[in-house]
């Protein structure tokens, strides 16, 4: 290919991949900054001033080339490639692990920048020898400009909605490093360090599409370092991000970012939970277990034979359909969810109350924290009184309520409100290491003593010697004058998010 | 001051701080929000000023025949059915009975369409209590002081305020106001909480609620004479977040602000509630997702079978001993005339005095209101205090909005809310404004109630799915200087009245209790005969 007006199409073609390259890793730059700092007008404009700041700087230098323009060229465009091409992947898997993220982002828009600057005088320069300057600079800018429109066009249409951050800046860096190959096929009679170029794109392009195959993957770890462990599942549902993390022999389950349990101790907060409220009963037949969707503290009931039937209640259908299906998780809760003497109803809890006309021997109650104003509604007054509805005298109820050490006004207020509400009540705790001292209330409409029902064989921690500790409550974990949580005023709420912020 | 609709909108929009061109609505940003106007049968109303009915074809006979199904004439009902009477008829305009607390519904909720919570009643409102006892609302007396349904008292959190771009907790500005204002505004609750603990000569409480049992001491009713805004003035308050504040509950209860209202009336607001909860703070109020619909449920229970809605009466007239009602049936077109021993009229005084044939006194002036229920997907989390019961901006035309789904109980956030926008429409004096109101089609509607929302919430536009606007073209009486120490309209031998007018003060309390009152007049005269 020696003709020259080809080989010059070919150099303009190129300058519109670039110019729609450049604007593309900028756009990502922007797009980026304000996805994880906000402030999107703030982020925009800095990091274009920045990006063209750098392009300047890039132009200036280019007066230092002088010599093997178009090797020069070459190596370019594989630099640009590369640098663009995992710019997004670099600030994704680094926004959470640097202290200054900012000082990367700017560095990673100045580097990007000022190559991107030096590819234009570049050409020119190659091209000034084989054309008409006054149609070289028409062209030049023509093709910079199209290429620029064709960016900013397809950017939020296509590339964003379709491939996804990540995914278009790899994709772009390989179309960059691709223009390097072409022209170094093209004009590698005039190229020197041929070989040495070659080499070079071709790792690097490998190295791009290798990255936008796994650009999935990538972003997962970009989770998981967020979380120091590996995240193995992850799904939002209706009602809460649901993420499932292994750390090598360890599974935790974590709910809007809060941990549910830690496969390595979760046997000691439910054995404590389940245990005391089932050894209170003469003997348990009907249990209902309202939240506890993972079905662990439901492996518990089902270890005492009197348990004739176990009604779960829980509002999410993605974690009780999340811990019936997965081997793993099913090793967990040994089949607890598929049991036959079990019935799993994905309702709101309160709403499910309301049309009950059972009773329930034993009633475990497992919500999360309360730590919104909308779960704040379970812990109240009128939520204990409409659970009356479902209990008898003998009935025992367990709720398993916040750290008594940390939130020791939020554990008291749940007392409180349990007694005031018709009930008597034996608040314990247990450690739990990766919770720490847990805390949980028993209460009956009748009275708390255990009916010495034998406890099931092989239980890990709990036992009533342990129970005669449990029920002891060191001066640090006391609290006194703590108000009934209502849903007038939402006490617990309140108590709960002052109490816990020193530890957020 | 008359304008066209298109000055009316650009007037509107000049207050609300924005520009507005008529007929270039934003390249039709709102042109994806549906909905409808609802409203009190203006029209049919109408028709009263124009006359021209048909002779009544029947008769009928009652003893009592209450005119208007609002609170007061549901109120009324149910003290005569109390009280074993059960011979009377009730006529409606309306399709349903509820007044100023109807309430409408959608696939996702109730919500109100006027009046939507009750405070805590005072202890000496006996009537009252039993009647909120007799719903279930009051579920018991702890050592003398009622205790409420939990459901019915209005869950935490109940208030929040934007101001200075953050939402913080209540309605008073808390953030980022100075001393002087934080001084100024102790010193105007303090002032406040004095006159609430004072009683006059006469050993009434300065304010009470009903209205007509507070005190007459001139020391008190003297406040009659000016402004709200003219006390102030009078006792130094300059400080601007207050002063707004003030405003903002005259507005709210009254529907015109400190300029229009009297001192005794903006005082009244503030100092005229002692009531307690066993089981909340004084402060708290009782609401339900339908808003006072609930408590409409309730009364209607007095009245089902004597109800004739979509019935108009247009002329009244004592003749003898009985009264003679000529009603008018719009959806079957046909008149009757009801004879009756007694008729209560709980209808405003503007309607009454166009049925008894007398110029209704000057001093009964009514502002227009706007009420636009919105349904939007889920309403973004913001700097501050979490999305609350009522939701205010500080300085906005609008009252803010409350939010029907925040009485329930459930778990799950609905992916789809319904809020309920309040906007006295007090930018005009009434009759211009209501005049203008009326002529607004539905689109300026959603302009409107648009400008104000995004100003809380920038691009919510696009969350918003329906808006549905109620306009009450006479939505509240206004306490203006004068008015409660105006002489009562004097009621004719056979003829009550009875509407929440009566005591300058549009709220539920005085319609229920002028119900009652009418009531009482009825089976005393009829024991006495």
């Amino acid at each position: 290919m020696d003709n020259p007006r080809s080989m010059h199409l070919l150099l303009l073609l190129s300058v519109f991949v670039i110019a729609t390259c450049g604007l593309i890793y900028e756009l990502v730059a922007g797009t980026l900054a304000s996805y994880l700092l906000g402030d999107s007008v703030t982020q925009f404009s800095t990091i274009i001033g920045a990006y063209l700041f750098s392009m300047g700087i890039g132009a200036f230098f280019s007066r230092y080339f002088t010599r093997n323009l178009l090797s020069w060229f070459i190596q370019l465009e594989i630099l640009v490639g590369f640098v663009g091409g995992v710019s997004s992947c670099l600030l994704f898997m680094l926004f959470d692990q640097v202290a200054s993220f900012r000082l990367i982002l700017y560095l990673l828009v100045g580097i990007t920048g000022t190559l991107v600057g030096l590819e234009i005088p570049l050409l020119m320069n190659i091209l000034k020898n084989r054309m008409e300057f006054q149609d070289l600079v028409s062209k030049v800018f023509t093709f910079d400009y199209i290429g620029a429109l064709l960016a900013s066009i397809i950017f939020p249409l296509m590339l964003v909605p379709q491939l996804g951050l990540m995914r278009t800046s790899f994709f772009f860096g390989i179309l960059n490093v691709a223009v390097a190959m072409v022209v170094l096929v093209k004009f590698r009679k005039e190229v020197k360090w041929a070989r040495y170029l070659t080499f070079q794109s071709v790792i690097v392009i490998l190295l791009l599409t290798a990255g936008f195959a796994y650009a999935d993957r990538l972003m997962h770890m970009a989770e998981s370092l967020a979380f120091n462990e590996q995240v193995i599942f992850s799904k939002s549902s209706p009602y809460q991000r649901i993420v499932l993390t292994r750390n090598k022999d360890d599974l935790r389950l974590y709910l809007n970012g809060n941990l549910q349990f830690s496969a390595r101790d979760e046997y000691r907060y439910h054995e404590a939970l389940v245990h005391p409220p089932m050894m209170c009963h003469q003997q348990p037949a009907n249990v209902l277990i309202l939240g506890g969707g993972d079905g662990l503290a439901a492996r518990e009931v089902l270890k005492y034979p009197s348990v004739r039937q176990v009604t779960l209640v829980d509002l999410d259908p993605a974690v009780t359909e999340l811990f019936t299906g997965n081997k793993m998780l099913e090793k967990l809760n040994q089949g607890s969810l598929r049991h036959p003497k079990l019935k799993v109803e994905n309702e709101d809890a309160f709403q499910w109350l309301r049309h009950q006309n059972k009773t329930f021997d034993v009633v475990i109650i497992d919500f999360p924290d309360p730590s919104s104003y909308s779960v704040g509604k379970l812990y109240t007054n009128t939520f204990y009184r409409l659970l009356r509805g479902v209990l008898t005298t003998e009935s025992t109820v367990v709720v398993q309520c916040t750290s008594p050490f940390v939130a020791p006004q939020s554990f008291w207020c749940i007392n409180t409100t349990l007694q005031q509400s018709g009930y008597a009540t034996l608040p314990y705790h247990c450690y739990v290491p990766s919770f720490g001292e847990w805390g949980y209330i028993m209460a009956s409409p009748g009275n708390v003593a255990d009916k010495g029902l034998p406890l099931p064989q092989h239980l890990r921690s709990f036992s009533r010697e342990a129970f005669a500790q449990m029920s002891f409550f060191a001066e640090d974990m006391r609290a006194v004058n703590l108000p009934v949580n209502k849903l007038n005023n939402q006490a617990l709420v309140h108590f709960f998010e002052k109490e816990w912020a020193v530890y957020q | 001051m008359k304008l066209s609709r298109s000055e009316f909108l650009r007037y509107m929009a000049l207050l609300a701080g924005g520009a507005y061109v008529a007929g270039c609505h934003e390249g039709g940003r709102y042109n994806h929000i549906t909905g409808k106007i609802t409203g009190a049968s203006a029209a049919v109303g109408h028709r009263l000023r124009e006359g021209q009915l048909p002779a009544p074809q029947q008769e009928i006979r009652t003893k009592v025949l209450i005119a208007g199904g609002g609170i007061a004439g549901l109120s009324a009902a149910r003290a005569l059915s109390l009280a074993g009477m059960e011979d009377f008829l009730l006529v409606e305009l309306e399709a349903s009975t509820g007044g100023n607390s109807a309430s409408g519904s959608n696939d996702l909720t109730q919500y109100p369409l006027g009046a939507h919570y009750l405070p805590l009643p005072n202890p000496e409102n006996i009537s009252l209590l039993n009647l909120l006892e007799e719903a279930g609302i009051l579920t018991g007396y702890e050592n003398g002081v009622p205790a409420y349904e939990e459901t019915s008292l209005c869950f935490e959190p109940s208030e929040r305020l934007l101001y200075n771009g953050r939402w913080q907790e209540g309605l008073i500005p808390q953030f980022g106001i100075g001393p002087k204002d934080e001084t100024e505004i102790r010193r105007f609750l303090a002032l406040m909480q004095t006159y609430r603990d004072k009683k006059g000569a006469d050993g009434k409480w300065a304010f009470d609620i009903p209205v007509a049992n507070s005190s007459s001491d001139a020391v008190f009713t003297s406040l009659d004479c000016s402004t709200m805004a003219g006390f102030l003035r009078k006792e130094n308050f300059t400080s601007e977040p207050l002063l707004w504040y003030i405003n903002y509950c005259c507005r709210d209860d009254y529907g015109a602000g400190i300029e229009v209202v009297s001192a005794w009336a903006g005082i009244h607001y503030f100092a005229s509630r002692r009531g307690r909860a066993a089981n909340a703070d004084s402060s708290a109020v009782l609401t339900w997702p339908e808003g006072n619909g609930r408590l409409v449920r309730h009364l209607r229970k007095f009245s089902e079978k004597q109800t004739m809605t979509g019935t108009l009466a247009y002329q009244v007239e004592q003749v003898g001993n009985e009264v003679q009602v000529h009603v008018w049936d719009h959806q079957k077109q046909q008149t009757t005339k009801i004879i009756a021993e007694h008729c209560i009229l709980a209808i405003p005084q503007f309607i009454a005095g166009r049925l008894l044939q007398y110029e209704t006194p000057s001093h009964f002036t009514y502002a227009p209101w706007l009420v636009a229920n919105i349904t939007l997907n889920r309403l973004p989390e913001e700097k501050g205090a979490p999305l609350s019961w009522d939701n205010v901006m500080y300085n906005q035309q609008c009252l803010g909005y409350i939010t029907a789904q925040h009485q329930s109980l459930r778990q799950s956030p609905e992916k789809v809310q319904v809020i309920s926008l309040y906007w006295p429409l007090d930018q005009l004096e009434p009759t211009a404004s209501r005049h203008n109101a009326l002529k607004l089609e539905h689109k300026d509607w959603v302009d409107q109630c648009m400008t104000q929302l995004e100003k809380m919430h920038p691009g919510i536009y696009r969350q918003v799915n329906n808006i549905d606007v109620q306009v009450w073209g006479h939505g509240m009486v206004r306490p203006i200087p004068g008015f409660m120490t105006a002489p009562k309209p004097t009621e004719p031998e056979r003829i009550s009245f009875a509407h929440s007018d009566l005591s300058g003060v549009s709220v539920f309390e005085e319609a229920f209790y002028h119900g009652e009152r009418a009531a009482k007049r009825y089976l005393n005269s009829a024991a006495h005969s």
